[in-house]
């Protein structure tokens, strides 16, 4: 193979993309589909929920304040403090519940795994950038709402190359 | 005899002729490494890796967390290689606290780790093509790994650092419609591995910089203890998952890459066609892996291991990867260490560097398949 005809072939590949479409997510505009309403954990048999692991939902109802999700987070990243709610439920005595401090979490998910009581979930919610410090600092008030999220977009494979649309 | 010189004229000795260049440690392509090299004219008289800007005390913080929150920390040295990272560890606390894996959970395993490999295989050669100024090389794996992270974040819900496998099987069952999709992608990716042939390994500049460069020998790289690609690429035949198969790579359908050469571009080769050889285990792990079943042995709360030690290794995408780990009746492991293939690779770049240009050096480097921050861990 002679170094120029080499050096065409190479040219060639590359140019022939020029009449195919375009592969990038356009981010704000677009927003990727995930799987399922984001990661779960089933404590009866073990085994989680395939999902995003985004920011968490709490379910008051179900928190007993056990500490659990805290103490699974002991020595990961420290992300979780039980903090007094003024609420009052009758399994939750000393009403403690997790505050998550978003500018520490490495969204592991393994405080989800540590959970018992079905109350500690995530969510397809990734968009959690704030311009203070303290504004990452998640109470359990703000962990109960459930995230609106409108995410549509997935990639199509075909025979002229991949694309999300 | 001489003639002594006019009265202001001074004959260079050798020792000015040479100069030592400090590259990095701030790399732009890779993390921090610094690499002294002493050059005589565009000649590499001696180099001196300096590892060490990246050293995290991984194997320190290990032995002050139980076995299951060791998990995200131990991922940490390679983001990109996150499945592979955790595989001798898991296989390892498996070992140590006797559990059992089912069936289908090794199977993801495997998918999982298989996927990651092309991952980070990606990233490595989207670095290399811009450490060659090749800035197509760039764009085209770093476009198609998203593919791929893509289909590793539906299966265990992170684009990056996974923290999916576990000791005792997998964090969560695959989800709906995974295998058809996983599938789809393997195909398109096989066809896109193609088009990389033809715009880069079959490119005559490519070839004319890398080929007869840093030639390494079969007994040198057995002698070095180099591992992985760049053993591979020196015509030796050794791949963990061949040789001492974990999990089920032993029921798995798939060939060693082996190239004899030894040069630079028998290195920057080897890891293209293993993607080809990770399609394959792919497809093979889906068609063979059990529809239904457990993907995790559900563990006792804070596990603890007896008065034992243990050493798995795994074949990552930069060669053998060890972890050995000793207990003490305690749930966290009284020493872990790991052994690395990056830091193993490392130390046969004063050999292959000595009497190259120094415009030889970004492949020769690169071509390691070098991680800088798994070498400090």
């Amino acid at each position: 193979m002679s170094t120029a005809g080499g050096i065409i072939r190479a040219l060639n590949s590359g140019v022939k993309h020029l009449a195919i479409r375009r592969f990038t997510l356009r981010y704000p505009e677009q927003k990727l589909k995930f799987v399922g309403d984001g990661f779960q954990f089933n404590p009866e048999t073990g085994v989680g929920i395939a999902g995003l692991r985004g920011r968490h939902i709490l379910y008051h109802e179900h928190c007993t304040g056990c500490q659990l999700c805290a103490v699974a987070c002991e020595g990961i990243a420290e992300a979780i403090g039980m903090v007094k709610v003024n609420e009052t439920w009758k399994q939750n005595k000393k009403a403690i519940m997790p505050q998550i401090d978003y500018g520490k979490c490495v969204f592991c998910g393994l405080c989800v795994d540590a959970c018992p009581f079905y109350a500690l979930y995530m969510t397809n919610d990734y968009e959690l950038s704030s311009f203070t410090k303290s504004a990452l600092i998640y109470t359990p008030a703000q962990l109960a709402i459930k995230p609106k999220i409108s995410q549509d977009v997935e990639i199509k494979i075909d025979d002229r190359g991949a694309t999300h649309g | 005899m001489t003639t002594p010189l006019p009265p202001g004229i001074q004959l260079e000795k050798v020792d000015d002729r040479i100069m030592t260049l400090n590259v990095g440690p701030q790399h732009p392509g890779s993390g921090h490494m610094r690499l002294i090299i002493k050059v005589d004219g565009d000649y590499i008289v001696s180099c001196d890796p300096d590892p060490g800007y990246v050293h995290r005390g991984e194997e320190k913080m290990a032995e002050y967390r139980n076995y299951i929150q060791n998990i995200p920390h131990l991922e940490r040295p390679v983001i990109h290689d996150s499945c592979n990272v955790l595989y001798p560890y898991c296989l390892a606390v498996e070992e140590l606290l006797g559990i059992e894996v089912p069936e289908r959970a090794k199977y993801i395993r495997v998918i999982a780790s298989e996927l990651n490999r092309c991952i980070y295989t990606l990233y490595w050669l989207a670095i290399y093509g811009i450490f060659l100024g090749h800035s197509t090389m760039f764009m085209w794996p770093a476009g198609d790994r998203e593919l791929f992270i893509d289909l590793l974040e539906a299966m265990s819900g992170a684009r990056v650092t996974h923290a999916y496998l576990v000791p005792g099987g997998v964090r969560n069952d695959l989800p709906a419609n995974f295998e058809e999709r996983c599938l789809r992608q393997v195909d398109y990716f096989e066809k896109r591995l193609k088009e990389y042939q033809a715009i880069f390994y079959k490119n005559p500049l490519l070839i004319s910089r890398t080929e007869g460069t840093g030639i390494l020998s079969r007994t040198d790289a057995i002698r070095l203890g180099t591992t992985g690609s760049v053993l591979r690429a020196s015509g030796v035949d050794f791949d963990l998952r061949k040789k001492e198969p974990y999990d089920v790579y032993e029921n798995l359908d798939f060939q060693t890459v082996v190239m004899k050469e030894g040069d630079s571009y028998a290195r920057s080769y080897i890891p293209y066609l293993e993607m080809f050889e990770s399609c394959r285990i792919i497809r093979d792990a889906i068609r063979k892996m059990p529809k239904s079943g457990s993907v995790r042995t559900k563990l006792k709360p804070n596990p603890k291991g007896g008065n034992d030690e243990v050493y798995k290794r795994v074949e990552s995408g930069r060669g053998s990867l060890g972890y050995y780990i000793v207990s003490n009746n305690r749930p966290e492991p009284y020493r872990v260490k790991i052994s690395v293939g990056s830091f193993r690779n490392l130390i046969c770049m004063p050999y292959l560097l000595k009497g190259e240009l120094l415009g030889n050096m970004p492949s020769v480097y690169w071509g390691l398949n070098y991680w800088p921050v798994e070498a400090d861990r």
